[in-house]
């Protein structure tokens, strides 16, 4: 497709896309009341990732870092694993070992996610718990993702979140958000599907009967439709519309990483995210 | 030394919400080991080691509401269960323990 038929198919995909449901004016005007920072970093790697997390949740926390919006880019693929989840019911081991995988555990509940890089697009946003004040857990994960949302449907995505926390569209599932609360501040954070996944996922991943059961499916790869599916543009492109949107949305501005937050996240690799006893909490 | 295979499963997905699984040990008639784990969300985390310890001594035999007591009786008012709760916990040890 060239560049001139690409741009006309995104003129009319965004002529056809639907209105974003509005959020309470209050509501949308809260995000305002902070100055965000934006962190995009080069890629890094998956415990690294897991680390930052929880040091920057906690630094925002404490009042030391403004509220953020951080892009992650992976520099190796991983398997993570949610906060609660058993590693033999989630994954085969064996499996894993084949095919030289790492296996890592995330702060924050919810299910398990297979990152191939450049595969996924990946974000986390960390904020004063006041910004959701009010609102029942399971909304607040709407009320999160809306910026995303309305970034999807201006790229002609016909996307929707379905509660709790799916970040869907008419052709299925694009991605999963996930979210946990520490000290008066939020961590909320989306893995999106950009392409499709290997086979590898197939034979590594446990997706068992009784969890397909609801959703009526009867193949893994069948849940997510990824993201290269339903709009041409490139993973980097997409990326920039997410980061347009917040900044329009919520106003926004480049920062980075401290040099004492990553060196920390790196002791915590060590002690915590990277050890067996982490990743393997639940086994 | 891996004593999973001694430890029943039993799994129930909330519809709607997100699945539990249950892995139960029992000696005697009476639970002496219990596994709780998921995709579910929980607050505070911490509060999962409760809801673990709160299968722990329960009969074999225990219904789904003498199970879901023990796991509700076990919580304080600030744990928040997002996509299960101590009934879909009970119905899956129930599944374990049958």
């Amino acid at each position: 497709m060239t560049p001139a038929d690409r741009d006309a198919k995104e003129a009319s995909a965004q002529a056809s896309a639907p209105t974003p449901k509005p959020l309470p004016a209050q509501l949308l005007e809260r995000w305002r009341d902070y100055r965000w920072e934006l962190v995009h970093e080069a890629p890094q790697a998956p415990f690294l990732h897991m680390a930052l997390d929880e040091v920057l949740l906690e630094r925002v926390a404490a009042g030391h870092r403004p509220p953020t919006l951080r892009i992650w880019e992976w520099n190796a693929g991983a398997i993570v694993l949610g906060r609660f989840q058993s590693v033999r019911n989630e994954v085969d081991e064996a499996a894993v070992k084949r095919h030289g995988l790492l296996i890592t555990r995330r702060i924050t509940g919810g299910g398990a996610m297979f990152v191939v890089p450049g595969n996924v697009i990946t974000y986390s946003v960390y904020v004063p718990e006041a910004l959701v004040k009010g609102m029942s857990f399971a909304d607040s994960y709407a009320f999160l993702d809306a910026w995303v949302v309305e970034a999807l449907q201006g790229l002609g995505v016909n996307a929707v979140y379905k509660p709790l926390n799916d970040l869907s569209s008419d052709q299925g599932k694009i991605g999963g958000a996930a979210q946990t609360r520490k000290l008066g501040a939020v961590l909320h954070h989306v893995t999106m599907a950009y392409d499709h996944n290997t086979s590898a996922m197939l034979e590594v991943l446990r997706i068992g009967k009784e969890k397909l059961s609801d959703k009526g499916t009867v193949s893994a790869d069948k849940r997510v439709t990824p993201l290269r599916q339903q709009t041409q543009l490139s993973r980097e492109r997409v990326t920039q519309a997410f980061i347009d949107t917040f900044r329009d949305r919520h106003g926004l501005s480049s920062g980075s990483l401290e040099s004492t937050e990553v060196a920390e996240a790196e002791r915590r690799v060590e002690q915590k995210f990277g050890t067996k006893a982490w990743v393997h909490l639940l086994p | 030394m891996d004593d999973t295979d001694a430890m029943r499963k039993g799994e129930y997905k909330t519809p709607g919400g997100k699945l539990v699984v249950v892995n139960l040990q029992v000696e005697d008639g009476v639970v002496v080991k219990a596994e709780v784990s998921g995709d579910f969300f929980l607050e505070p985390a911490e509060a999962l080691e409760r809801i673990r310890d709160a299968l722990v001594g329960a009969s074999a035999d225990a219904s789904e509401e003498q199970l879901s007591a023990r796991v509700r009786d076990a919580l304080t008012d600030d744990v928040v269960m997002l996509g299960f709760s101590p009934e879909a916990v009970a119905t899956a040890a129930r599944r374990a323990l049958a």
